[in-house]
């Protein structure tokens, strides 16, 4: 589904990806780990297509089509899905409205009929009751004034409501506490489908202890070091990362 | 007038000064109170000229277009056609109504019969009555000599309308002002004057609508003028929806006594040109004023407001939120200012002014100014320019959104931060629909929607 060869990116003129190599098929999930700083969420902009980052070397394919010549709200429209860090807020819009121009703006791409008010309605209501989402939440602001743990529920539920075909969550697990890490966890296992790849960008192991990952890799100075099954990301919870960064540099 | 200082003599009238110098003795009957009120005006006037960019307060805002044109008095001009009076309708809306066509009262197509305790008289009438309150407040509030262009109108005071709310009464129901803005040949100049009296411990709520029909251009030149007794509350709005071929100009002034609130909406989304005074004193203790104010300049319009709000006594209050999204090559210019008089002590002014740019060519002037005079105060001012939120805008496209929606609904959120503070439905229901322009489903999108049930 998703084949990424030799990718360089920079940010500011700074070299983040080195020569990144990575293949997703559909029904996998994939967890990407590493230190700060190695790489891992300018992959995740850099699939979604945030401005700023600039792909000077490589490609990236995606079902048969180069990624990178999309705009973002293509990339999006055709089932491509970032799961921010740090999902912004956007007082004055509510999450209702935000929610139905996403849904009917994917579904039109994909030639299907927009929702009426109560079909929307009555699939979103479900799928919140997935991610224990209260319904007041409906009206209010995006993400205005959610703790750091309905922020990251909330980019699950619109994940679970938009049906990515490839969905990329950049360190969802950073700032939850141990019930809110068991919800989104268990959302996220509810989407796990033959036809979808997820790729879980991560510093902790703890994610995965509830979303077990069929890969784990790990980036390190911009590429990948090690692949290797979820017991990888047992070994580096033990020795850190230390001991690939001196691999690598080898 | 023939006492005008010699330097005025040597000066060429422009086309529209010369257009007022031979109209505006034409008006009235000569013999009652607002003769002496035009005379007052029309010196104010004929010593100041049209403003030019050397006046501070009209440094980033030329009326060269305007000087340019000749302007005959408003008159009699056809009949409104049904198409007229819909533009003039606010849906959802349930007030009295006073329709001016060209700055002229309508009676036949107004309903004027207020509840008890509620007055609407021409101004005409309430001029020519000998002792009126109108003769009171009239020219008392709006100072002449610092605002020539309400000094123009008043060298052309009678059409409008005098308010008046007696002691401790509330109307049930809002009272709208509708001024339709006709094509009359040649360009017309309306120079409507609202007088509101409002008694101690009486309410209001006002609604000014400006709006017009076609290609029009006119110059609508209102001015109003608030009296407020201790303990009244007047919400005032001012929605300027002009055709943006014309000219409108105004100032609103008011004058509040212990314990009177007054909250304004300012909404601008008309005219080529507009501009607009605020002016409000706070003369006595408890006294407090909102200012609410947000403008939407697209094309080549230009929009120009300025505030000031004078705390003349301690213990009195100012709250101003003004917000403003300019596109294409259009121009805003904001100038706000708190003058905290000696004495004033224990008061509170806050100001906030942002401005939205969404074109390259598009122009924000933006200045916020303090004076302070006494020592035991808390201030607050503080204005920005800037652009959509880069991180906002990836969020909505990285969700599948179009770029087109994505702009219009970060448009939207930012002056929806205004029109959340606009407590009459009907009116924020119609900002919501402004600002939301081509969004699909633009009642679902904001805060408003829960209390509409």
């Amino acid at each position: 589904m998703l084949k990424v060869t030799n990718l360089h990116a920079r940010v500011d003129d700074k070299a983040i990806l080195t020569g990144l190599d990575l293949e997703i098929g559909a029904g996998e999930v994939h967890a990407i780990m590493g230190p700060n700083g190695s790489g891992k969420s300018t992959l995740a902009n850099v699939l979604a297509g945030r401005d700023g980052y600039e792909v000077t070397e490589g490609t990236v394919e995606y079902d048969g089509q180069d990624l990178l010549a999309l705009a973002p709200e293509e990339r999006a429209r055709r089932g491509v899905f970032l799961a921010f860090q740090y999902p912004v807020e956007i007082p004055g819009v509510n999450n209702a409205y935000l929610l139905k121009a996403a849904l009917n703006a994917i579904r039109a791409h994909r030639g299907e009929p927009e929702l009426d008010a109560f079909e929307f309605l009555a699939l979103v209501k479900e799928r919140m009751e997935l991610m224990h989402m209260d319904e007041s939440f409906l009206n209010r602001g995006v993400n205005e004034g959610f703790s750091g743990g309905e922020k990251k529920r909330n980019e699950i539920l619109q994940m679970a409501i938009l049906e990515p075909r490839l969905a990329v969550l950049d360190e969802t697990d950073s700032g939850l506490d141990i019930d809110a890490l068991k919800v989104v966890a268990a959302g996220v296992n509810s989407l796990r489908d033959p036809e979808r790849a997820i790729v879980m960008v991560t510093h902790y192991q703890r994610l995965l202890d509830y979303i077990e990952p069929d890969y784990v890799h790990v980036l390190s100075g911009g590429r990948i070091v090690k692949t290797g099954d979820r017991t990888l990301a047992l070994e580096l919870e033990d020795r850190g990362y230390d001991w690939l960064r001196e691999a690598a540099s080898v | 007038m023939t006492t005008a200082p010699a330097t005025r003599d040597q000066r060429r009238l422009s086309p529209a000064e010369a257009s007022f110098a031979a109209t505006w003795a034409d008006r009235g009957p000569g013999n009652d109170g607002a003769t002496a009120l035009r005379a007052r005006g029309f010196a104010a006037f004929e010593a100041s000229g049209l403003p030019a960019g050397r006046r501070e307060a009209w440094k980033y805002t030329s009326l060269r277009a305007l000087a340019r044109r000749e302007f005959r008095p408003a008159g009699p001009v056809r009949a409104p056609r049904p198409e007229d009076l819909a533009a003039l309708d606010i849906e959802g809306l349930d007030g009295l109504r006073a329709v001016f066509i060209n700055g002229r009262l309508v009676p036949e197509l107004s309903d004027l019969d207020g509840d008890d305790g509620l007055q609407i008289v021409p101004l005409s009438d309430a001029l020519a009555e000998r002792g009126h309150r109108a003769l009171e407040i009239a020219g008392s509030i709006a100072c002449v000599d610092t605002h020539p262009l309400a000094a123009l109108n008043q060298a052309f005071v009678g059409d409008g309308v005098f308010i008046g709310v007696s002691p401790g009464a509330a109307p049930s129901r809002p009272l709208h002002l509708m001024f339709l803005s006709l094509d009359g040949g040649s360009p017309v100049a309306a120079h409507p004057r609202v007088v509101v009296d409002a008694a101690p411990e009486s309410a209001l709520v006002l609604i000014e609508h400006y709006t017009g029909r076609g290609e029009i251009r006119n110059l609508t030149n209102a001015v109003t003028e608030l009296r407020l007794g201790h303990g009244a509350v007047v919400e005032h709005y001012r929605l300027q929806e002009e055709p943006a071929t014309g000219f409108h100009i105004g100032g609103l002034h008011g004058w509040l006594e212990r314990d009177a609130r007054l909250i304004s909406h300012n909404l601008h989304f008309g005219a080529a040109l507009a501009r607009l005074d605020v002016g409000v004193s706070l003369a006595e203790p408890g006294a407090e004023v909102v200012l609410n104010g947000l403008y939407l300049v697209d094309g080549k319009r230009h929009v120009d407001n300025h505030t000031r709000v004078d705390h003349l006594a301690p213990e009195t209050r100012s709250d101003e939120l003004y917000r403003g999204v300019v596109d294409d090559r259009g121009r805003a210019v904001f100038n706000g200012k708190a003058v905290v008089h000696p004495d004033a002590q224990k008061i509170e002014a806050h100001q906030s002014n942002r401005n939205l740019l969404l074109s390259r060519e598009a122009e924000v002037d933006t200045k916020p100014e303090l004076e302070i005079y006494a020592d035991d105060v808390k201030c607050s001012h503080g204005a920005t320019v800037g652009q959509l939120d880069r991180n906002a805008l990836f969020y909505l496209l990285s969700r599948g959104i179009s770029r087109k929606v994505a702009r219009d609904m970060l448009t939207f959120a930012f002056a929806e931060t205004v029109a959340v503070r606009i407590p009459l439905a009907a009116v924020r229901r119609r900002i919501e629909a402004r600002i939301a322009g081509a969004l699909p489903d633009a009642r679902m999108i904001g805060h408003g929607v829960e209390d509409e049930a």
